[in-house]
């Protein structure tokens, strides 16, 4: 049992944290937007923490005090937020197919300056990030509660008028205007929401790798992201993060078959090296099979019962 | 700015620009009929180039399941040119039988096919690296006896062109002239301009909707083969995944451009090609997001590209 | 009766003559591991990693492993990205329970796994890692690549030697390579302090196939010489451009570009080019000469100076151990002391390999930082069919 978890410590948490990024994607999602922004504000989150950690909390020997950690979290969420809102805003009229390129350019672009500014380090990034816990599993500590947040966030949300709008917006963004719903505010407040929350878990990440550079929060994770929802369930909030926990730990646990003895050699190895190409037909066949994902309100209603489902 | 090196910026942006086009154009194709991006046709294009190689009759390396393998033939260039894009072509069909019909057949988002398609060229990619190893290959060039580079200018102020790539830009312009004719002056581009308008209604009025997907996907699929060779021979097959840095430019090609808008394409290519042409000496370092600061402009500005039309919201 | 007693006496044999053979086949081979970049874009360097990695594991064991105790190589898959290399260590520590680790291949990918192996106390080798700061990591992290700094003023030495008059440069990088750009670092204090005038720098990524906007740019500043820090193919492609489009100074080339992969992409016109090498194919070593050999026997090429890293990492490990287990048979010890006697034996050995002569430094809270004896700056010479190539010594 200890060397489980010493083995996946790491795993379990990210997994953890990919359900949260997971929610960021559901956010605009909820008003029918498919913005793939999240992972630059996610990088920008873990920036502000490596340098606020590295340059100006000057850290001491031994842990680094986690109520450091959660201010830099705080910051993240603002800066990433009143950023959210800059670009948002103008973005925000667009729709559909368009937004996502646009959010697509946000990251590269945001990537191209992390490549190049002084305070970043460049190619090498930041690295030697303190440690506020002396064991990876203790970083649960703050990611169960960002993700419970969340959730309980996006569940109430789903339930106020603000969400009833949003959903409005989702099914047909002209009936709800001409019903008195006002589009861009509730889609710039469902992006800003989104940019807060992508901040926030990239200040723990940073911490969590113990470097950031211009490698995290890429296009790559967007692809991720956007496995996570429709993989996972694109209706309801539970999809996202089933989707986020389920495909993060699939490489790795395809690693761990292929250790397992017995296998054909080739079939090991393939398990070894071909998990990506594992991982990209699983999302094709996802697709396919499982259109609006696994986790769909129809399943939640059968399994729950008593849970009323947002409309169909 | 003196002349000489006015003249050199253009011809490099035109240079650059216009394997942007050829790449996009096949990327532009499958959108203006299906209304779907695809993201396969990057690795779709590398395929082609990897399928090319081993018709050349070159030997791949010890990497790899296909270790030291060679076929036991070997063409001359513009054959193996053909047939790998021949090859390119069937897979970008398999492809569109496994992956995007059954998302069509039951109405899917194109977000839905755009998440697949991504999927898809992962693991193409993958399987790719898993066959042939991730090692560089170079084709035996058919261009050894030409000049290195062309000289536009005069011989006391030399503006030099390389030599493949005013090759790789008279190819672009000659694909575009064909698929403009064919989508302007044939049955065959009417009728698929039909199916780009609406599915239903063409295949009610008597149109067959599945042959004419067939066949956009395999012009795609040709297509992506023959740039994934001409760039090849121009810069070396870099790896599996050297098709894949041109699938995030190529979206800003055809945005540009205007989705689904052949001309618009090439237009796009070519300005971006201008665009970081002429990125001023010290700047260089931002040169990778002049492509998506230009998107982001055109899409806030005039998300319909320069050549494509507004679109107007149907109620 | 008689029949009982000679099964009997049969099965005593069996079990007596077994128990021997078992005795004779003692420990189970020591597992060493490796994480280095298999898939994603970094393979190529991975690549040739896993190569050097697996002659090693042949060679040594060849030559009797650990004081005739094979080792084995625990390969898991680095990734190219920093997730999948932490979790590739976590794999190798605690469930291959390895005695020390070689890798990453990138030096993110290092400030991101490294941490945990110091944490669980376990050696980690670098075979690639340069950029500042690996070995300070912790006592844990060592490194078999060189940090360049002394490699580069020779090349450019190398070419003021060549050029009498050289006096513009122009510098490249490739700005999204953490190698690279600490490489060029070093190079453009090199060109500053040799009082040379560094006409312009140019960045570009290590993904780029088309460079002529930078040689354009660099063309107009009229360069004696070009310097380049770049990765094999892009390296490779620069040095093609630069040439077709008219440079005819000359071109000194990085670390990364330190390989006969760079062949068939630039073919004869990498003619000429002066490398900074951590490790050259030419240096005269037995040990170089049979690794090479093997090298060559598998790919028909002169090794790459990855895959010399690669090797040079798992000798280290190999050579300690038996160093060690002469002090005190490790078969004695258990995992977590071995890891820690094994780390300090090998920071404090010196050996003898394709790199060359090299050892360790250390100091407070660091691993080792490779102190490598030979440097070299070569020069390609290319076949006139531009098929073959070799590396020469200069001067």
């Amino acid at each position: 049992m200890a060397t489980f978890f010493a083995t996946y410590d790491f795993l379990l948490v990210s997994m953890v944290l990919a359900a949260v990024l997971a929610l960021t994607l559901y956010l605009p999602l909820m008003a029918g937007q498919l913005s793939v922004a999240s992972p630059g504000f996610y990088a920008l989150g873990g920036y502000i923490a490596a340098i606020l950690s590295t340059k100006v909390f000057h850290p001491g020997p031994g842990l680094y005090p986690v109520s450091l950690v959660v201010l830099e979290m705080a910051v993240a969420a603002v800066v990433s937020g009143l950023l959210g809102l800059v670009v948002g805003v103008p973005a925000l009229r667009l729709r559909g197919i368009f937004l996502a390129l646009a959010t697509i350019a946000f990251v590269q672009i945001l990537g191209v300056v992390a490549l190049n500014l002084e305070v970043t380090g460049g190619a090498i990034g930041i690295f030697g990030i303190p440690q506020p816990f002396s064991s990876q599993l203790q970083y649960m500590w703050l990611a169960i509660p960002l993700l419970l947040l969340s959730m309980l966030f996006v569940a109430r949300l789903e339930r106020t008028r603000t969400g009833r709008a949003l959903i409005a917006l989702r099914e047909d963004e002209l009936a709800a205007a001409a019903m008195g719903v006002n589009p861009t505010y509730h889609k710039v407040l469902a992006f800003t929401t989104s940019a807060v929350l992508a901040g926030a878990v990239g200040a723990v990440s940073a911490h969590f790798i113990n470097t950031w550079n211009s490698r995290q929060g890429t296009f790559d994770t967007s692809v991720n992201l956007m496995a996570f929802v429709l993989v996972g369930g694109s209706r309801t909030f539970v999809g996202p993060v089933v989707g986020g926990l389920v495909l993060t730990a699939l490489p790795e646990a395809l690693r761990g078959v292929a250790d397992v003895g017995g296998l054909p050699p080739w079939l090991a190895q393939f398990l070894r090296d071909g998990r990506l190409i594992i991982f990209g037909v699983l999302i094709a066949i996802g697709t396919v099979f499982f259109p609006h994902g696994l986790i769909t309100p129809g399943l939640l209603r059968r399994l729950g019962g008593r849970r009323r489902a947002p409309t169909a | 700015m003196n002349r000489t090196l006015l003249l050199q910026q253009v011809l490099n942006g035109l240079a650059i620009g216009s394997v942007y086009a050829i790449f996009a154009l096949g990327y532009t194709l499958i959108f203006s009929v299906l209304r779907i991006i695809n993201f396969t046709h990057g690795a779709i294009f590398t395929l082609g180039a990897y399928a090319t190689y081993a018709l050349t009759g070159s030997q791949f390396g010890i990497n790899g399941l296909l270790a030291g393998a060679t076929l036991p033939f070997r063409l001359p260039f513009v054959l193996a040119l053909l047939g790998g894009s021949v090859v390119a072509a069937i897979c970008g069909v398999i492809v569109e039988r496994l992956a995007f019909r059954p998302l069509r057949a039951r109405g899917a988002d194109p977000l839905l096919t755009l998440v697949s398609s991504l999927g898809v060229a992962v693991a193409l990619v993958n399987v790719t690296q898993y066959l042939f190893g991730a090692e560089p290959y170079s084709y035996p060039d058919p261009l050894e006896a030409l000049p290195a580079a062309v000289n536009f200018g005069t011989a006391s102020a030399p503006v030099l062109v390389r030599t493949v790539q005013v090759v790789i830009f008279g190819v672009s312009m000659v694909v575009l002239v064909l698929l403009t004719y064919l989508m302007n002056a044939t049955r065959t581009g009417k009728a698929l301009r039909a199916v780009a308008e609406d599915t239903t209604t063409s295949s009610l009025l008597g149109i067959d909707t599945d042959r004419l997907v067939l066949l956009t996907f395999v012009i795609s699929g040709f297509l992506g083969g023959v740039t994934g060779t001409l760039i090849g021979l121009s810069v070396g097959i870099a790896g599996p995944y050297f098709g894949i840095a041109f699938g995030l430019k190529g979206l800003a090609v055809i945005v540009l451009g205007g989705l689904g808008d052949i001309p618009g394409a090439v237009v796009g290519g070519l300005l971006i090609g201008l665009a970081e042409a002429f990125v001023p000496a010290q700047y260089i370092a931002y040169r990778e997001a002049v492509p998506f600061a230009l998107l982001f402009i055109v899409l806030l500005v005039r998300p319909q590209g320069l050549l494509g039309r507004a679109q107007v919201q149907k109620v | 009766m008689s029949r009982h007693l000679s099964v009997s006496v049969a099965l005593a044999a069996f079990v007596l003559v077994g128990g021997a053979l078992a005795g004779f086949a003692a420990d189970p081979p020591i597992p060493i591991g490796v994480s280095v970049a298999q898939t994603g874009p970094v393979a190529l360097a991975g690549q040739e990693q896993v190569l050097g990695a697996q002659i090693a594991e042949e060679f040594f064991n060849k030559h009797g492993g650990v004081n005739g105790r094979p080792i084995k190589l625990v390969f898991q898959d680095g990734g190219s990205d920093e997730p999948t290399s932490i979790n590739a260590f976590q794999n190798l520590i605690n469930v291959a329970k390895v005695v020390g680790i070689m890798g990453p291949s990138l030096s993110q990918q290092a400030f991101a796994a490294d941490p945990f192996a110091v944490r669980a106390k376990v050696p980690v080798i670098g075979p690639s890692n340069t950029a500042k700061g690996i070995p300070q990591i912790g006592e844990f992290v060592s490194r078999v690549s060189a940090p360049v700094a002394i490699v580069a003023p020779n090349a450019v030495k190398a070419a003021m030697e060549i050029d009498k008059n050289l006096k513009k440069v122009a510098v490249l990088y490739a700005q999204n390579d953490a190698f690279n750009k600490s490489e060029t670092e070093t190079f453009q204090q090199a060109v500053k302090d040799l009082k040379l005038d560094l006409a312009t720098v140019q960045t570009f990524q290590t993904t780029d196939t088309d460079f002529t906007a930078q040689v354009t740019n660099v063309l107009n500043v009229k360069p004696d010489l070009v310097i380049i820090s770049g990765l094999q193919v892009d390296g490779a492609n620069l040095v093609k451009q630069l040439r077709d489009l008219g440079y005819k100074g000359l071109i000194v080339g990085g670390n990364g570009v330190n390989t006969a992969a760079i062949f068939p992409i630039c073919k004869a016109k990498c003619d000429g080019i002066l490398i900074a090498q951590a490790y050259s194919p030419a240096y005269k070593s037995r040990v170089n000469d049979e690794f090479k050999a093997v090298y060559k026997d598998k790919q028909k090429k002169d090794p790459p100076q990855f895959s010399a890293q690669a090797f040079t990492g798992i000798q280290v490990f190999v050579e300690a151990l038996r160093a060690l287990d002469k002090k005190s048979p490790i078969a004695k010890m258990d995992l977590a002391t071995l890891r820690v006697e094994l780390n300090r034996q090998l920071i404090s050995g010196t050996y003898d390999t394709p790199l060359g002569e090299i050892s360790f430094s250390t100091g407070p809270g660091m691993g080792g930082e490779i102190v490598q004896k030979q440097a070299y700056v070569a020069q390609i010479k290319m076949d006139p069919d531009g098929a073959k190539g070799t590396f020469v010594f200069v001067k």
